[in-house]
C-alpha cells in the first residue's frame, strides 16, 4: 500500500467509524420508538415495519464494525511494515487467513512468521510470552494442516511459483538449449 | 529485520477511531446530562439515548475490534488491578498494551454504572420523541394511577443514584488517568485523543 493510499484509508476509516456512530444512534432511537409502539398498539403493519428496518439497522451496524475491524488491520500492516509484499499477494494471505478462521494474534503470528521471524522475535515484536507465540503458531499450523514452518512458508510460495519448469528426461529442468 | 520492526513500533497506535468517537462521545453526554441538564428534560433524555447506543456500540467493538479494544486485552482482574498497585509503588512501570489493571476495573465499573443509569432511564421515559416532558408525563402517570407509583419512585431513586456515582467514578478515572501519566511518563491522556501511545 503506498503512502497516500495509508493516508485515504485513514480518512476512509474516520468517516466509517462516524457513520457507524450515527447507525447506533439511529438504532437505539428506532428500537425505543418501536417497543413503545408495539406496548401501546400491538403488532400492526406500521409497527411491524419499523421493527424490521429496527433489526435492519443493528444487523447494519454490526456489519459495518466487522468490515471497520478489516479495514483497520489492512491499515497497520501496511504502516508497521509488516508485510511487504505486493497488493495481490497480500490479498492472497489474506483471503487463506480467513479461510482458516485464524484470529487477530494468530494472523499477526502467521504474518510474521511469513516474514522469516523466529518465535523469540515474533515474542518481542509482539510483546507476548514466547510460551503464548508457541502456542499460538501450533494452533495456526493445525488450522493449516501442516506439520512445521517449512511447510507452512511452501504453502504461499507455491502459489507465487506457479507450475515449476517441465522436467526433462534427465531430471534437470529444460532451461532451452539453443 | 528486528531492529526495523522495533524502531518502527514507537509511537504505536493503541486507540482506534471507534474507541476514540465512543469515549469523548460518552465523556460528554455523561458531563451534560449529569452537570448541566439534571433535570431531566427532553434534551436530557436525547443525550441519554445517544450515550447508550455509543456504549452498546463500544460493547459490540469489544468483541470484534482492534486488538487493544477488546475485552480480552483487559480482562477484569482483582488480583492484576493489586499488582499494578504494587510495582507503581515500587516504581516499577511495566507497559501494557490495553488499559492497565487498575484501569480496566475502573472501565468495568464505568460501563456498569453507565448502563444501570442508561436502563432506568429508559425506564423512567420509555419515548425518545415525547409529546410532554418528563414532568408533566409523570403527572399524567400519577393522574391515571391515582397517586404515586411506588416502583417509579425507586427507578428514579436508583436513577439518581447510578448517575451520582457515575459522576464520582468518572471523576477517578480522570485523576487516575492524569497520576498515571505522570507516573509512567506516558501522556495517557493525549493517546485517547490522537490514538498514539510514545
Amino acid at each position: 500500500m503506498t503512502f497516500e493510499r495509508v493516508g485515504a484509508k485513514r480518512w476512509q476509516v474516520r468517516i466509517l467509524a462516524a457513520v457507524l456512530a450515527t447507525q447506533a444512534l439511529a438504532a437505539v432511537f428506532f428500537m425505543a420508538d418501536v417497543s413503545r409502539d408495539l406496548q401501546w398498539g400491538g403488532l400492526t403493519a406500521h409497527s411491524g415495519l419499523e421493527a424490521l428496518v429496527a433489526v435492519a439497522l443493528v444487523v447494519g451496524t454490526m456489519f459495518g464494525a466487522v468490515q471497520m475491524r478489516r479495514m483497520l488491520q489492512q491499515l497497520r500492516y501496511a504502516e508497521t511494515g509488516i508485510l511487504a509484499a505486493s497488493g495481490a499477494f497480500f490479498e492472497f494471505i489474506e483471503a487463506q487467513f480467513r479461510d482458516w478462521r485464524l484470529t487477530p494474534a494468530e494472523t499477526d503470528v502467521a504474518l510474521l512468521t511469513l516474514k522469516g521471524l523466529d518465535i523469540s522475535e515474533i515474542a518481542a515484536v509482539r510483546g507476548a510470552a514466547e510460551g503464548t507465540v508457541r502456542a499460538q503458531l501450533a494452533s495456526v499450523y493445525g488450522k493449516a494442516r501442516v506439520s512445521n514452518r517449512g511447510q507452512f512458508v511452501s504453502l504461499f510460495i507455491e502459489d507465487l511459483l506457479q507450475r515449476p519448469p517441465v522436467v526433462t528426461d534427465g531430471g534437470k529442468p529444460n532451461r532451452g538449449t539453443a | 529485520m528486528m531492529s526495523d520492526l522495533a524502531s518502527r513500533s514507537v509511537g504505536v497506535r493503541v486507540w482506534d477511531p471507534l474507541v476514540r468517537l465512543t469515549h469523548w462521545g460518552i465523556a460528554l453526554a455523561v458531563l451534560i446530562n449529569g452537570v448541566l441538564l439534571r433535570d431531566g428534560d427532553i434534551a436530557h433524555i436525547w443525550i441519554g439515548y445517544g450515550a447508550l447506543a455509543l456504549l452498546l456500540l463500544r460493547l459490540f467493538w469489544g468483541l470484534i475490534g482492534t486488538e487493544s479494544a477488546r475485552f480480552s486485552a483487559f480482562p477484569p482482574s482483582l488480583g492484576g488491578a493489586l499488582a499494578h498497585v504494587r510495582s507503581l509503588i515500587a516504581g516499577r512501570h511495566i507497559r501494557h498494551r490495553s488499559h492497565n489493571p487498575l484501569g480496566a476495573l475502573m472501565v468495568y465499573a464505568l460501563w456498569a454504572t453507565l448502563l444501570i443509569v442508561a436502563a432506568t432511564g429508559v425506564l423512567m421515559q420509555s419515548d425518545p420523541f415525547p409529546q410532554e416532558t418528563h414532568q408533566e408525563r409523570y403527572e399524567h402517570v400519577e393522574q391515571e394511577w391515582g397517586g404515586e407509583s411506588e416502583a417509579g419512585e425507586a427507578i428514579e431513586e436508583v436513577h439518581e443514584a447510578a448517575a451520582n456515582l457515575l459522576l464520582l467514578l468518572a471523576a477517578l478515572h480522570v485523576i487516575g488517568a492524569f497520576a498515571e501519566s505522570r507516573l509512567s511518563g506516558q501522556n495517557l491522556i493525549a493517546a485517547m485523543i490522537t490514538g498514539r501511545r510514545s
